[in-house]
């Protein structure tokens, strides 16, 4: 999930359409919300105000229970990110593994607080939930791809990649 | 037979169905299981973990296990411990969890001393934090003037969001984030939507949520006087609990009473108390406009009285006791009476008491088939609550409308101009939407239905299943103590005798004929013929201005008193503070030193009604005879004297039967063409809460409400009493060519819902 932040506008026909057919597909309207969701994030680079109205309408939810379920997920975001999302698990195993040296290593290195863009807008860095690769501890995530284990020197590498623009999923 | 388990070996009775916590709760065991996300009218979630006890197997192959009380229903002979020392482990640790983040501002909080987290900390007995990381903090949010967040105290038990969603079906406030960092908020800064927010500074059992009105003149629980009374501002007459404190009213809590509005209130019934304390509010006798004293304005009174020329004018804003007071001594006079302002609110009075037995709301919540005139919400919020109830449950809900209110939503709706109403109603006995249910229940407001709508909803009913239920609702809290002397044409007759000069004062009590009342504009092209009118009232209003005498009356929660509700039930409510220690110790009063000239002219606040019509018998040399016939109405009404900690008496159905052939005003034929009228009200509104400025701020603004595609600013409708101009406001919900308006607008137009009305229209301005 490559997350360039980029305002779609809510009125192109192709992406209303295809967001129809994602409620209409669904046996209950309110159902197709995430994918609602994962559309319009892909489509916007984040959901902002408008988009989660736009959801909202569609589903026939109210805005408050779209943003309950935006706040819930993380991968859900609600703000503009960089170019790359680095997503670094916090939970338990990742934790009792470094994670929170891996964190403050990113940070230091995006030079902004977590879920901020980066000055070069290329990077955002999030802690992150469970992402379930606790036999790979300390794991985080860069856009859609899953790494693990991750090391103080993995992740210097990453980051200059990553600002290099020439990191490719593997 | 008795069902009972055993509490540390203690029985407590069980009612089949009931869950371990709640049966304990009612057997007043809540010492031994504390608990947070239980509530009563909310049901069990499991969320915070707190209410454990330990289950004991009648049998050796299961050992003894702790459990969670609110989730363990109750069985025959259940063995439960809490009192060895791994269930009060397992109950301080959670609290202790519950506690991590939880700032030790009690001292300063609003919650403290009705606190039921620091109630249950106490009770358990954690003192020390072990957890020595920072605490968690959060950015509250502006709900509104009415509840104030402080969301680090919260400990997720999710009871708010339980109510607002659940219970109250707003939509409006969630619940957001996961793990450590759950909040509980609107999407953003606001005022809350649902007319049952203040519900949230009940249902939080810490501080998260308190209520910003007291919080203006706020002071600790323990220091407050409080008493059992009954909301004053519609005709559901929820018991409501008054706080106040050195002589005045500083909040209202809800009383549960399970008929009618269990433990909920609506935000007007918590939230319009101000009219107690409003600026306003006339506090001193008036004569001429100018403050006088009691005896001057006496006098003045009994020398009008005594000319014989006076009639008595009753309101359904106040209690039975003080309209009787009022019927009495206009009976030892001679004088012409009327309990209400106009033929049309005598005729709607008189049908609403003839509707055979109404459901309480608690009927209501257990309906399966529900059909709903008018904008019931903006009438008697609870019963709206009460219907939310029922949907929860299943019920089948049809609105019938001029515009998609919020019921309407929730249900199906038909859109239908007010004078099709009638037509509508008299057809639903064979209606499908009431079709294939075990308990059919019709609410309607009544002012929408009008009173000739209101008899075809009691013919409807008699075609119905015997147990199809109706009830009528008004924003009055004795309309149907008004109506049982509303006999027919004693308005009609009210208005002849000031029309033929036959009397030239009127006495009115709570009324407000010159202002937004019912048939205003009648009683205002015959003020000419008034040499002077004398009121007695608890607020400032239209008529208290001009009047020649103002004589002001003590609060509903300063005196005691009687109110009829909508299903007839007689509740009394009892005086819970007075009002003079503020006149003594308040700064904003004056000093408490009497004057050099004069001294305090009224060191008590202002009496009650009854008192002042006594002292006037008196004055007339009639007390003994206005005694006896007080006495003698008020045993024939209500010969079994309710007690204000009971559920009430409900009337009785002969005095109902006495209504059923009351005479029924012509109602005025609509051609399609032509505009017709509705009434609009929002659930803060109601001439008690029209004081309160916090409730009052959150008023939608004043205008003509049409559908948008009339192309109009503003308009002017011209009535039989005059004309009303204001802007147009578009409702996308409003049926075409109905205009609502404010029962003000009606009043100064001298007309009524579901009459026609010229239209014209200005394109700009």
């Amino acid at each position: 999930m490559s997350s360039p932040t980029s305002i779609v506008d809510l009125h192109d026909e192709s992406l209303l359409a295809r967001l129809q057919d994602l409620v209409a597909a669904s046996p209950v309207p309110e159902a197709a919300i995430s994918e609602v969701l994962q559309v319009l994030q892909k489509a916007r680079g984040y959901i902002d105000g408008e988009a989660l109205r736009l959801a909202a309408s569609l589903t026939g939810l109210s805005p408050v229970k779209v943003e309950e379920l935006c706040t819930f997920y993380s991968l859900v975001l609600r703000e503009p990110v960089g170019t790359h999302v680095l997503r670094i698990c916090d939970s338990i195993a990742c934790h009792m593994a470094g994670a929170q040296d891996i964190l403050t290593q990113a940070r230091q290195h995006s030079g902004v607080d977590l879920g901020e863009v980066s000055r070069s807008g290329k990077l955002t860095v999030i802690p992150h939930v469970c992402i379930g690769l606790c036999d790979r501890a300390p794991a985080l995530m860069v856009d859609d791809q899953a790494l693990g284990p991750v090391d103080t020197q993995t992740l210097t590498q990453l980051l200059a990649q990553l600002e290099a623009d020439i990191w490719k999923p593997s | 037979m008795k069902h009972v388990f055993f509490l540390d070996g203690q029985e407590i009775p069980f009612i089949p169905g009931q869950n371990v916590l709640e049966a304990a709760i009612a057997a007043g065991k809540d010492q031994q299981i504390p608990y947070f996300c239980f509530h009563p009218a909310l049901g069990s979630l499991g969320a915070c973990r707190q209410c454990a006890v330990k289950m004991y197997s009648h049998d050796s192959k299961h050992p003894p296990r702790i459990t969670m009380a609110c989730l363990l229903p109750a069985s025959d002979g259940l063995q439960l411990v809490t009192l060895e020392d791994d269930v009060h482990t397992e109950h301080r640790e959670i609290i202790e969890l519950l506690m991590t983040n939880h700032p030790l501002d009690c001292p300063v909080c609003d919650e403290g001393g009705q606190c039921h987290l620091q109630d249950m900390t106490v009770q358990t007995g954690h003192s020390v934090r072990h957890y020595s990381g920072p605490k968690r903090t959060y950015r509250n949010q502006d709900l509104g003037p009415l509840v104030y967040q402080e969301m680090n105290r919260c400990i997720t038990c999710y009871r708010c969001v339980r109510f607002y969603q659940d219970a109250a079906q707003g939509e409006d406030f969630g619940v957001f984030g996961s793990r450590n960092r759950v909040s509980f908020g609107r999407l953003e800064d606001g005022p809350l939507e649902s007319p049952f927010s203040g519900n949230l500074v009940e249902v939080c059992p810490t501080g998260v949520f308190t209520d910003k009105v007291f919080r203006h003149d706020y002071v600790r629980v323990w220091d407050l006087q409080q008493g059992p009374s009954v909301c004053p501002h519609c005709a559901v007459g929820c018991n409501t609990t008054p706080g106040a404190r050195l002589g005045t009213l500083r909040r209202i809590r809800n009383r549960i009473r399970p008929e009618i509005n269990g433990h909920f209130l609506c935000d007007r019934g918590r939230y319009a108390f101000p009219y107690a304390t409003a600026n306003s509010r006339p506090l001193q006798p008036r004569l001429q406009g100018e403050p006088s004293r009691q005896d001057a304005v006496l006098r003045q009174l009994a020398s009008r009285l005594e000319e014989g020329r006076s009639g008595f004018l009753g309101s359904p804003r106040e209690d039975l006791h003080s309209n009787l007071g009022l019927f009495a001594l206009a009976d030892c006079l001679h004088a012409p009476f009327a309990a209400v302002t106009s033929s049309w609110a005598e005729a709607l009075a008189q049908q609403c008491l003839a509707l055979p037995q109404a459901p309480s709301l608690q009927e209501v919540a257990a309906a399966d088939r529900i059909v709903v005139i008018g904008d019931l919400d903006s009438i008697a919020p609870m019963a709206g609550f009460a219907v939310r109830q029922a949907l929860r449950q299943g019920a089948r809900l049809t609105v019938l409308a001029s515009s998609r209110t919020e019921l309407a939503q929730k249900g199906d709706y038909r859109p239908l101009r007010p004078s099709a109403l009638r037509d509508q109603v008299a057809r639903l006995a064979d209606d499908p939407c009431l079709q294939g249910g075990r308990f059919p229940v019709l609410l309607a407001t009544a002012e929408t239905l009008g009173p000739s709508g209101l008899y075809a909803l009691r013919k409807t009913l008699e075609k119905l299943p015997a147990n199809a239920r109706a009830g009528a609702f008004v924003n009055r809290p004795n309309l149907f103590g008004a109506a049982y002397f509303a006999a027919d044409g004693h308005t009609e007759r009210l208005q002849q005798a000031l029309r033929q000069r036959k009397i030239n004062h009127l006495l009115c009590l709570g009324a407000d004929p010159l202002g937004e009342d019912w048939g205003a504009g009648t009683w205002r092209t015959l003020a000419p013929g008034l040499d002077g009118l004398t009121l007695l009232d608890m607020v400032d209003s239209e008529t208290a201005r001009s009047a020649e005498a103002l004589i002001p009356v003590a609060a509903f929660p300063e005196r005691a008193g009687l109110f009829v509700n909508y299903e007839g039930r007689i509740q009394a409510f009892s005086p819970v503070y007075r009002r003079e220690a503020q006149v003594l110790h308040s700064a904003v009063h004056g000093s408490g030193f009497p004057e050099a000239a004069g001294g305090l002219k009224h060191p008590l606040g202002p009496p009650p009604p009854l008192f002042w019509l006594g002292r006037l018998a008196e004055m007339l040399h009639l007390h003994e005879a206005w005694q006896k016939r007080l006495d003698f109405y008020l045993h024939f009404l209500c010969p079994e004297q309710p007690d204000p900690e009971g559920p009430g008496v409900l009337l009785p159905d002969t005095i109902r039967a006495r209504f059923e052939i009351a005479a029924l005003p012509a109602t005025r034929a609509v051609t399609p063409e032509q505009w017709e009228l509705d009434i609009f009200r929002w659930y803060g509104g109601e001439t008690l809460a029209d004081t309160a400025d916090e409730l009052h701020s959150l008023a939608p603004a004043r205008g003509l409400r049409v559908h948008p595609d009339v192309q109009a600013v503003a308009a002017t409708l011209h009535g039989p009493c005059g004309d009303l101009q204001l802007p147009v406001i578009a409702c996308a919900e409003m049926v075409q060519g109905v205009i609502a308006i404010d029962q003000e607008g009606f009043a100064e137009l001298g007309l009524y819902p579901g009459d026609p009305v010229e239209v014209s229209w200005e394109q700009s301005r």
